[in-house]
C-alpha cells in the first residue's frame, strides 16, 4: 500500500485549494487511513463513509463529550460558553436526546413545509440579482450568496430585523472553533466571544417571544420548553445552531455551485435550455463540490471498518467530499452532470443527523440558480483572479469570488 | 377505503430512520440501514401520508393499490 508520498497534513495549501485531488489519491492508497497528525482515521470511500453515518449505535456524535476527556479541568473552565451551548446542539449529541430534538424540528422542515417560504425567497432572489446587474461587477459571495440565506434563516425565527451584519461576525467567530488552525492559537477564546455575543443578542428575543407567541421557530421551541420536552438549554443552543448552521453554509454551496458552471459553462446552457433540470442539477453542485467536506464521529465500542480495525474511543474523519468523488459510486466522478440519476450523494450527510435543513437550502439553493438562468448569461470570473479557500477541514468556503455578470437581453 | 401501496426508493434513502420513528408498525431498517416496509396492513391512510411527508428525501412513495394514483409525493417535491 502506498502512502509514503502523501503527507498527513490536511492544511496545507494544495490540500485546501484542492480537497478532491488529495482525497482521489487517499482512497486509492488506503481508503480507511490511519492520519497520527491529526490523531483519528479519515474515511474516505463511498461505502465506508455510509455504514459510519448510518449507524449511530456504534458511532457517537457527542463532539463536546469526547473533547472533555481530552482537556484539564482548567482548560474545559477556559471554555465554558462553548461547553454550554454546543453541548445541546442536535449535531453533537446521540439518541436519545437527539430524537426528542429532531422529531419535534423535522415537522417545519420537511419538503411540503418549506415550500412555503419559495415565493419569498424567490422575491428576494430577483431583487439581489437586480441589484447585482447594475453593478454589473460583484463579489458573488459577499453581494449574493450571503443574502439569501441569512434572510430566510431570520424570517423562519420570526426576526427579519435582526442586525445580518452582526450576526455574520459572530458566527464567524464562532466558525473558527471548527478549523484546525495551527496558526490560529486563539480559536477557542475567539469562539467564546462569538457565541456569548450571540448569546447575549439572542436572549431578550427568546424572552419577548415568551411573553408574545407566534408562529415562527422560536416560539415553538419555547413552547416544548414549558410542556417539559425540552430544557432552557436546549432552547438556546438550538436557536445559535439555527442561525449559525442555517446560512453560511449555503452560502458557500452557492458559491461553489457557481463556481463550477463556470468551469463548466455547456452545463450552464443545458439548465438554461431545460429548466426541469434544476432540481437534479442542484444535487449534481452538492455532490460535486458541497459546503461541508467532512464530519467526524467516535468508535463507541471497538468496531471494524473498511477492513481496519477501529478502538473503542478512536475519532474518525468523515469525508462527505472524498465519498462524493468515489468512482466505485459513481460513474465520471470527478466530471459534472446535472442530469445525473440516481445521485445518492452524502453532501447532507447519512442516518440520524441527515441535515435538518437540506430541503430549506435545496429550495434556497434552486430559487437562486433559477433567477439566474433566467436573467444572466453564464457568469464570468474577472480575469487574473486568484482563487483562495479558508483554511478549514469541515467548510469548503472561497474567501472571494468577483465575478462580471451580464443579463440575457 | 382505497387499498394502499407503499414503496421505498433506495436510491433516495438516506436511512434518517425518521419513518421508523413516526410508524415502527410499518417501516424498519434493513441490514444497509435503509428502510424497508414490514406491512401496511390495518394502517390509515392519513398517519401513513403524514409519515411519508416527514421523509428528507421524498423516498417513501404513497399509491392506490388498484388505480395507481399517486397520493404522496406531489410530482413537484420529487426530486
Ligand atoms: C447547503 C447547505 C447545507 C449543507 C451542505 C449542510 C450540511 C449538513 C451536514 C453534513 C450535516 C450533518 C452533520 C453530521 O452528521 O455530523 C448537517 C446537519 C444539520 N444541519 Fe445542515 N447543511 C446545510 C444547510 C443547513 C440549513 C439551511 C440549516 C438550518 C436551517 C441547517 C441545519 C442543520 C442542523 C440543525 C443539523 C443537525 C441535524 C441533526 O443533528 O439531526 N443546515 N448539515
Ligand atoms: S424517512 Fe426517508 S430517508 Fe429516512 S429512513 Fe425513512 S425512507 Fe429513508
Amino acid at each position: 500500500m502506498e502512502v509514503t508520498n502523501l503527507s498527513d497534513d490536511l492544511m496545507t495549501k494544495e490540500v485546501i485549494a484542492d480537497p478532491h485531488g488529495y482525497y482521489r489519491q487517499l482512497r486509492a492508497a488506503d481508503p480507511v487511513h490511519y492520519n497520527e497528525r491529526w490523531g483519528g482515521w479519515i474515511l474516505t470511500a463511498y461505502q465506508d463513509v455510509v455504514d459510519v453515518l448510518r449507524d449511530a449505535n456504534r458511532f457517537s456524535s457527542d463532539r463536546m463529550g469526547f473533547l472533555a476527556q481530552e482537556l484539564s479541568q482548567e482548560e474545559q473552565e477556559l471554555i465554558a460558553p462553548i461547553f454550554k451551548i454546543l453541548s445541546y446542539w442536535m449535531v453533537f449529541r446521540d439518541p436519545p436526546e437527539h430524537t426528542t430534538i429532531r422529531l419535534l424540528l423535522n415537522k417545519h422542515f420537511t419538503p411540503l413545509a418549506i415550500e412555503r417560504y419559495r415565493p419569498m425567497v424567490k422575491k428576494i432572489v430577483q431583487k439581489t440579482i437586480q441589484k447585482s446587474i447594475a453593478k454589473g461587477q460583484i463579489d458573488f459571495i459577499k453581494d449574493f450568496a450571503y443574502e439569501i440565506p441569512m434572510s430566510v434563516i431570520l424570517e423562519l425565527l420570526g426576526a427579519p430585523d435582526l442586525d445580518r451584519d452582526k450576526i455574520k461576525e459572530w458566527s464567524e467567530k464562532i466558525g473558527v472553533f471548527f478549523f484546525i488552525k495551527a496558526d490560529e492559537p486563539r480559536r477557542r477564546e475567539i469562539a467564546c466571544e462569538g457565541i456569548n455575543e450571540l448569546v447575549d443578542y439572542l436572549t431578550p428575543l427568546i424572552e419577548q417571544r415568551r411573553e408574545r407567541p407566534g408562529i415562527d421557530l422560536i416560539s415553538l421551541l419555547i413552547s416544548a420548553e414549558e410542556a417539559g420536552s425540552l430544557t432552557y438549554n436546549d432552547v438556546l443552543a438550538t436557536c445559535v445552531l439555527l442561525v449559525f448552521g442555517g446560512h453560511e453554509t449555503t452560502m458557500n454551496l452557492i458559491a461553489n455551485g457557481t463556481l463550477a458552471f463556470m468551469q463548466h459553462p455547456d452545463q450552464w446552457e443545458k439548465l438554461q435550455k431545460d429548466p426541469s433540470l434544476l432540481k437534479k442539477a442542484v444535487e449534481e453542485l452538492l455532490r460535486y463540490d458541497g459546503s461541508v467536506k467532512s464530519t467526524v464521529r467516535w468508535a463507541k465500542e471497538d468496531v471494524m471498518v473498511g477492513g481496519k480495525q477501529i478502538k473503542k474511543g478512536e475519532r474518525l474523519l468523515v469525508s462527505l467530499s472524498g465519498a462524493n468523488r468515489d468512482p466505485q459510486q459513481f460513474n465520471n466522478p470527478d466530471g459534472l452532470d446535472i442530469t445525473r440519476d440516481p445521485n445518492l450523494h452524502v453532501a447532507f450527510a447519512h442516518g440520524i443527523h441527515v441535515c435538518l435543513g437540506a430541503s430549506l437550502a435545496r429550495m434556497e439553493v434552486e430559487e437562486s440558480f433559477l433567477g439566474m438562468i433566467s436573467m444572466l448569461k453564464c457568469p464570468k470570473m474577472i480575469p487574473g483572479t486568484d482563487l483562495s479557500y479558508y483554511p478549514s477541514l469541515v467548510h469548503r468556503a472561497i474567501k472571494e469570488l468577483p465575478v462580471i455578470l451580464e443579463p440575457i437581453n | 377505503m382505497s387499498k394502499l401501496r407503499v414503496t421505498v426508493n433506495h436510491n433516495k434513502c438516506v436511512g434518517s430512520q425518521l419513518c421508523v420513528q413516526f410508524l415502527p408498525a410499518v417501516f424498519k431498517l434493513n441490514e444497509k440501514g435503509q428502510s424497508v416496509i414490514i406491512t401496511t396492513k390495518e394502517i390509515d391512510q392519513q398517519s401513513i401520508i403524514s409519515t411519508a411527508e416527514q421523509c428528507p428525501q421524498c423516498a417513501i412513495k404513497v399509491l392506490d393499490a388498484d388505480t395507481g394514483e399517486v397520493f404522496f409525493p406531489p410530482a413537484e417535491l420529487e426530486f
